[in-house]
């Protein structure tokens, strides 16, 4: 093998698909893992060891909710003591004084919670359940103990009118950094898109005033807006270029070059069950299926920005055109990226799906037991 | 840029962790979602920044060190710390406002 393989740099723990919220853009795959599927405590503590040996900096506690795992302060103990930043990436249900308290003595790094809106009806209707109130208050609770707060909203057509009101939110709640992140069109969301795409002008508009913000609140709070890639000439350089720089281990112990690799059919992900984290990362079929540019086919071969975007993300070309080893329709250059604008120009029109009860989305499940 | 206030007691965030990288054996700085890989410079920077030395005396350290004087030097740190200030890394609770 000549190919270099670099180290990564951030592992992301999804260690349950159990969660109370049912946001219909969830990035979980259809098929969720019931909790009988969920690895041990000493699995993961060996994955955050065998992370942090690989070169792993960032570990994202994330789910599903990652407070439904009872065994969570142990391993945020387990990544401390191998030397990893620590993020908990939560609906910040269930996080009671007493779980921060041990959190905060297992050496938690930072908190990540997310807010559906910046107000409640709206907010508890998009999360399928009442939250919003009980959010606010662990928020408040978060800047208490003293952790690195991080609110983050994903936007879309039924809360993108908002943006304002959602930055001065975060701004009220004291976060350190606020992610603005669209909707990424994969699983839940894939089938919701429809309903969730917001229309150009809402896009424009919410650039403009998340770039005002993003200066004003320089050196205050980090703004953080991703772009919706549906609206853009160029694709996302996904993951950083795939089996680059981060790895997924969700529930079951699979290892995911991206989180959403699953949408790519016929890719078998390989089990920290059966196999070290570090082969898993250098030998193992997925993570070396689109690694580097030998992979691509033109126009990415050619192309100039190969190295800048990686020819976009393997799971959007594989949604949409069915095949994976294709350019990224939401690049200008793809030959099949009218599939992508076909769409979103018969959705312009579309309404709100969250403004009244008769809405045709589909909210996420529950992961069974 | 102005240089900040001389008695101005920079202090690393609580957001930030400075420790030493596995792989590399080089100093590191950690905060939610990034890394910044230190030069020694960097580090003889970032390792004054505890709030208790002000700009003026971690001035004065860093040109003994590097035998250069404090005139030349403090506007390069002055630009080294306002890079952590702009990636929020720098404590602003600690009365770093006065500084633009």
């Amino acid at each position: 093998m000549n190919r270099a393989v670099p180290r990564p740099f951030s592992l992301l723990a999804e260690i349950t698909h159990r969660c109370p919220l049912h946001c219909p853009y969830c990035s979980n795959p259809l098929q969720l893992v019931p909790s009988r599927g969920e690895l041990a405590t000493e699995d993961w503590k060996r994955v955050l060891a065998e992370a942090a040996e690989l070169g792993v900096l960032h570990v994202g506690f994330s789910g599903g909710e990652p407070l439904q795992r009872p065994d969570l302060v142990q391993l945020v103990a387990a990544a401390r003591e191998s030397g990893l930043y620590s993020n908990l990436i939560t609906s910040s249900l269930g996080l009671t004084r007493q779980r921060l308290e041990e959190l905060k003595g297992a050496g938690l790094d930072s908190i990540q919670i997310s807010f559906q809106s910046d107000e409640e009806t709206l907010a508890d209707r998009i999360a399928g359940t009442t939250a919003h109130a009980k959010k606010l208050q662990t928020a408040q609770l978060v800047r208490e103990f003293d952790f690195p707060l991080t609110i983050n909203t994903v936007l879309h057509r039924g809360n993108i009118h908002r943006l304002e009101q959602i930055i001065s939110l975060a701004e009220s709640l004291g976060a350190e950094r606020l992610e603005l992140a669209n909707t990424q069109y994969y699983g839940w969301a894939f089938k919701n898109r429809a309903a969730l795409l917001p229309s150009r002008e809402q896009v424009d508009r919410a650039v403009e005033i998340a770039s005002a913000a993003k200066k004003r609140l320089l050196g205050r709070m980090e703004v953080l807006f991703v772009v919706p890639d549906y609206y853009s000439d160029r694709p996302k350089p996904c993951m950083h270029g795939w089996g680059q720089k981060h790895l997924t281990v969700n529930p079951t112990g699979e290892v995911l070059p991206c989180p959403t690799a699953h949408e790519i059919p016929n890719l078998r992900f390989d089990n920290v069950r059966e196999k070290s984290l570090g082969w898993i990362w250098r030998e193992s079929e997925a993570f070396n299926r689109f690694r580097g540019t030998e992979w691509m086919p033109d126009p990415c071969r050619s192309c100039e920005f190969r190295e800048v975007d990686f020819g976009g993300c393997r799971c959007q070309a594989a949604l949409i055109t069915g095949d994976a080893t294709v350019t990224d329709p939401a690049c200008q250059f793809s030959p099949q990226r009218e599939k992508l604008t076909r769409f979103v120009e018969a959705s312009q029109e579309g309404r709100n799906a969250f403004s009244s009860e008769d809405e045709e989305i589909l909210f996420r499940q529950n992961a069974g037991s | 840029m102005q240089l900040p206030p001389s008695d101005m007691r920079p202090k690393l965030s609580f957001r930030a962790r400075l420790q030493t990288d596995k792989v590399t054996g080089k100093p590191i700085v950690l905060y939610p979602e990034g890394v910044l890989m230190l030069n020694p410079t960097g580090h003889a920077i970032v390792s004054l920044c505890t709030g208790e030395a002000t700009f003026d005396q971690i001035v004065a350290n860093l040109a003994a060190r590097y035998k250069i004087s404090a005139q030349e030097i403090s506007p390069q740190v002055a630009e080294y710390l306002n890079r952590l200030r702009e990636r929020n890394l720098l404590e602003t609770r600690a009365g770093n406002e006065g500084w633009k």
